[in-house]
């Protein structure tokens, strides 16, 4: 159970830091008038900060039990 | 070319086509329970009904306007879908668990089923809606006169037509369409598969659509994305912002985040037709994935629709305007019916949500309130609950239309942001609801409420400020004159964004009064079970509460109220299981209170848990119950408390009782020691002054040389020693008559000063023989105690013999003195002798405590200051041990003096 504890741990981490990430004072580390490809610095970080959440969360979810397979007496909070 | 009748004609169709759609989706996953129809992609799919025409339209004239901040509205759902784990998670197993047919629902339920909260919850969302459902008609009215307006000819048949009566006709179309599609059955679990199919549909056709245009735009037109950035740097737009990641980015990507728990018909979707929790592992990445893919070429279309189109064009239909200026009739056809699918899936949605809280939260509570539920054809309930919803949808559609007839012409995204605001305010309630179990119905009915009331006044009412002239007085001075309540300076708060200054303040009052309101009342039982059943949920195994008692309702009761919710063939159904389950024929089922809980939910997944609970407890306790069986219930279990708390009260009184034998049975065991101790010194002290006796009289019997002097002698000794043995043994008697409160004699008033004398008149002898004096110290005159005088004699004898017989010091002397103090006859007997050390001081009145210093010689058996003791104490004084005015020991006594 400790390894589904750990598991549960890392997905509350990875949305606290996603909202971390797209909010003051992180994005403006990123808000400064450079171009990548031709796009401003802070749109590439947005999309990319939310691309990141995207496939985070498919990698966590996959490790994360199914509802139909876990005992009834499990802990959540 | 595109004209107007041309696009109407393709979204009726459209329409139909959805139609057809939920028809046989409906019947596809009636027939399939494992359709495809359920499946994770199309629940996810579903969700999207999220991205509605502020999305498809409002976006790119919200990153015209204002640049990134159209992020925000994605952004924070992504968040909440990517720890789905956590909120989402619980609340579809809540939903699943208590049969929640809406947020409404959910809110009345977990606050002890409340059908107060629960109408509090849906006249908020109601009102909170309008202005969404408004900002849908307004884009489709919107992107059909763009349409008419893009050619010469293209208005066709709606010339003449304003757009007031264009958007009547799409409300009314609306209305009808979705009375239609979501309410031709009440269903199981308030589901609708086949809605959800044309939902999934729905959601597909918008991305296509989207994205089509995008890349058109982009790739067609802009020459791709630098290209696009570069040409707006040179239109003089500016592509990098100085600051949009103030107060408001934060505040927008809460509500959002909100939003996406909170909004009625995201509920409905995510929680009310979830088939499978493990659906929401995919619409956990899935659902951002399409959010991020919906939002890709935004800026980009919005940057190039600001280079190439003229002045003063409406930036949230240049998703429509860019292919049509340039003449792709295709692409503006896909892009119309895009626009027209987000804003159909949310008005379908939206309402049908709505529609239920209004008929199964303040429709159906006041028709069963009203009436009998047994009354009526069988099909009655059923055939009221349709009714009712069909007319909510029209109600809803209506209020819409109104507002956005009343409103002026804002852009879409500031309209829709009025709608979170407002539907934010059920969160701080629902998140306690989930995470603290003290959360009350006080509390969470307070904070709604004043949250609302605050939303209302700082957020709703601007809306109609270019409409209503009194409204912009308002806003300019403050109602009657008060500028402390300005709507968008409330309470002095000023220099702040008008939305986050609304959401501040209303979330901020919200959490307040929903913490405070709940820390003051008290929950009820049933509140205080459901909080842990929602809170708990993943702890427990599901349970059955015992809501109602058994035996007050029979089966054919249950079932006449079964038939009218549910339908002749679910009920039918319902009590088969259960007659089977039990081995049973169905007409010998007995009504347990587990299947009554069962047919309970059953009942809450049509017509809510508030409802539910109110019919079952008119059949179940009301209806067959008379008064006096009542009574009789509520006495017997009167009795069975009072019985209770007797046993309690006497079971205390048995505790108290066996302390006090324990205690007593203590002392006793205490006073047996002392009496064996005090015998062993009895003993020992009789035994010195016989063991001489005897000796010297063996002695005098030896027939022997003794001459006359030797035998006197002896003779003497032995007389000696039996008159200290019968001194002792007189004190010994005397003592324990006096504990034992035998020798009494009757207090009278003495001169206590001529005890005095006399004692020391016949000590004189004693103290000749050591050579020592009394020396006097101060003396009080005759004065009165209440006593008897030899006895006090006899203590102050005691006291100067000890004073005496102890005293080793080189010029012994003992200082006598008396005085009256507060009332009180006070005499010291004082010494220069060795005093009495520290150890000794707490046993010196204890029997046959003796002087270390003073030997065994002084013949005295150690009882003397016992006796003193008693008897100043049966005078009702005291004796102790003071310190002195010389070296030695002091003793005083005190007397009460009698006036």
């Amino acid at each position: 159970m400790t390894a589904r504890r750990k598991l549960e741990s890392g997905v509350f981490v990875f949305a606290v830091f996603g909202a971390l990430l797209i909010i003051p004072p992180l994005v403006y580390i990123f808000n400064h008038p450079i171009l990548f490809f031709g796009i401003p610095q802070i749109v590439v970080y947005l999309f990319g900060v939310w691309a990141m959440m995207v496939i985070g969360t498919g990698i966590l979810t996959h490790y994360l039990p199914h509802a139909s397979d876990e005992d009834s007496h499990e802990g959540d909070e | 070319m595109l004209s107007a009748d041309f696009v109407i004609v393709t979204a009726i169709v459209y329409v139909g086509l959805l139609f057809i759609l939920a028809y046989f989706g409906d019947r596809h996953t009636r027939a399939n329970k494992s359709s495809f129809l359920r499946s994770p992609a199309v629940y996810t799919l579903s969700i999207s009904v999220y991205c509605t025409s502020w999305t498809f339209y409002g976006a790119v004239g919200n990153a015209a306007r204002s640049g990134l901040e159209f992020l925000t509205i994605y952004l924070g759902p992504t968040i909440v879908f990517v720890g789905w784990w956590f909120i989402l998670r619980k609340l579809v197993r809540i939903g699943r668990m208590q049969a929640i047919t809406s947020i409404a629902d959910l809110l009345s339920s977990r606050y002890g089923k409340s059908s107060r909260l629960a109408v509090l919850v849906t006249l908020i969302a109601v009102i909170g809606i309008t202005p969404y459902i408004a900002l849908q008609l307004k884009a489709i009215t919107a992107s059909i006169q763009a349409v008419a307006e893009s050619a010469e000819g293209a208005r066709g048949s709606l010339v003449g037509v304003d757009d007031g009566a264009l958007a009547f006709g799409i409300a009314a179309g609306m209305a009808l369409f979705t009375i239609l599609f979501g309410t031709r059955n009440v269903d199981a679990k308030e589901q609708h598969h086949g809605v959800v199919a044309a939902i999934a549909f729905e959601a597909v056709v918008k991305l296509a659509a989207l994205l089509a245009v995008g890349v058109f735009v982009t790739f067609g037109l802009g020459g791709g994305f630098e290209s696009i950035y570069r040409g707006a740097e040179a239109a003089g737009i500016a592509i990098y912002e100085d600051d949009p990641f103030g107060p408001r980015w934060v505040a927008m990507t809460v509500l959002s985040a909100a939003a996406i728990i909170c909004l009625p018909r995201q509920f409905q979707i995510t929680v009310v037709e979830n088939a499978n929790e493990d659906h929401l592992r995919v619409a956990g990445w899935a659902f951002p994935a399409y959010l991020l893919l919906m939002s890709v070429f935004t800026l980009p279309i919005a940057l190039y629709g600001m280079t190439v189109m003229p002045e003063g064009a409406n930036p949230d239909m240049f998703v429509l305007t860019l292919p049509l200026s340039e003449g792709q009739s295709g692409i503006a056809l896909l892009a119309f019916i895009g626009g027209f699918s987000s804003a159909t899936s949310m008005i379908i949605v939206a309402s049908i949500a709505l529609s239920i809280m209004v008929s199964n939260h303040i429709i159906m509570p006041i028709i069963l309130r009203s009436s009998n539920v047994g009354q009526g054809d069988g099909q009655g309930v059923r055939r009221l609950l349709l009714l009712s919803r069909r007319v909510s949808i029209g109600v809803i559609l209506t209020l819409g239309f109104l507002y956005f007839s009343l409103t002026g012409d804002d852009a879409l995204a500031p309209i829709g942001l009025i709608s979170f605001a407002g539907v934010a305010q059920f969160l701080p309630a629902i998140l306690a609801g989930l995470y603290w179990r003290e959360a009350a119905q006080r509390g969470a009915a307070s904070g709604i409420f004043v949250g609302f009331v605050i939303w209302a006044w700082t957020m709703f009412l601007p809306s109609f400020e270019t409409v209503l002239p009194w409204v912009s007085d308002v806003m300019e001075s403050g109602p009657w004159g008060i500028g402390f309540l300005r709507p968008q300076n409330l309470f002095g708060l000023n220099d702040l964004d008008p939305l986050v200054h609304s959401v501040f303040w209303s979330l901020l009052l919200n959490s307040v009064f929903l913490v405070i309101g709940s820390l003051v009342s008290n929950q009820s039982a049933l509140e205080r079970i459901q909080a842990a059943a929602f809170v708990d949920v993943f702890r427990r195994r599901p349970f059955a509460h015992r809501g109602f008692m058994p035996g007050s309702a029979t089966a054919n009761d249950l079932y006449f109220v079964a038939e009218r919710v549910l339908g002749e063939k679910r009920a039918a159904t319902l009590f088969e299981t259960a007659a089977q389950e039990r081995g049973v024929e169905p007409s010998m089922l007995e009504p347990t209170p587990e299947f009554i809980s069962r047919l309970e939910r059953e009942l809450a997944g049509s017509i809510g848990s508030a409802s539910a609970h109110v019919m079952l407890a008119k059949v179940v306790a009301g209806g067959d119950v008379s008064l006096e069986e009542m009574m009789q219930m509520a006495d017997e279990t009167q009795q069975v408390i009072e019985y209770s708390q007797e046993l309690e009260r006497t079971s205390a009184e048995l505790r108290v009782t066996a302390r006090k034998l324990e205690d007593a049975n203590a002392q006793l065991r205490e006073l047996d020691s002392q009496k064996d101790e005090f015998l062993s010194q009895v003993s020992h002290e009789v035994r010195t002054p016989m063991t001489s006796i005897r000796s010297f009289s063996e002695i005098l019997m030896e027939p022997g040389e003794l001459n006359d002097g030797q035998r006197q002698r002896f003779i003497s000794t032995i007389h000696n020693e039996s008159l200290r043995l019968t001194r002792l043994l007189d004190e010994i008697l005397d003592l324990s008559a006096l504990e034992r409160g035998e020798r009494s004699w009757q207090n009278a008033p003495v001169d206590a000063e001529e005890a005095l004398d006399r004692a020391v008149a016949v000590c004189d002898a004693l103290l000749r023989q050591r050579g020592m004096r009394v020396e006097f110290g101060e003396r009080a005159h005759t004065t009165m105690v209440d006593g008897d005088s030899d006895r006090l004699c006899q203590v102050f004898i005691n006291l100067i013999s000890n004073a005496v017989k102890y005293n080793d010091a080189d010029h012994p002397m003992v200082r006598v003195s008396s005085a009256v103090r507060a009332g009180q006859f006070v005499v010291e007997v004082a010494d220069n002798g060795p005093g009495i050390s520290k150890t000794d001081r707490k046993h010196i009145f204890e029997k046959f405590w003796r002087g270390v210093e003073g030997g065994g010689d002084q013949g005295g058996a150690g009882l003397g200051l016992a006796i003193s003791r008693q008897i100043v104490a049966r005078m009702n004084g005291t004796l102790e041990l003071v310190p002195g005015p010389l070296p030695g020991a002091c003793f005083r006594v005190r007397l009460p003096v009698i006036k």
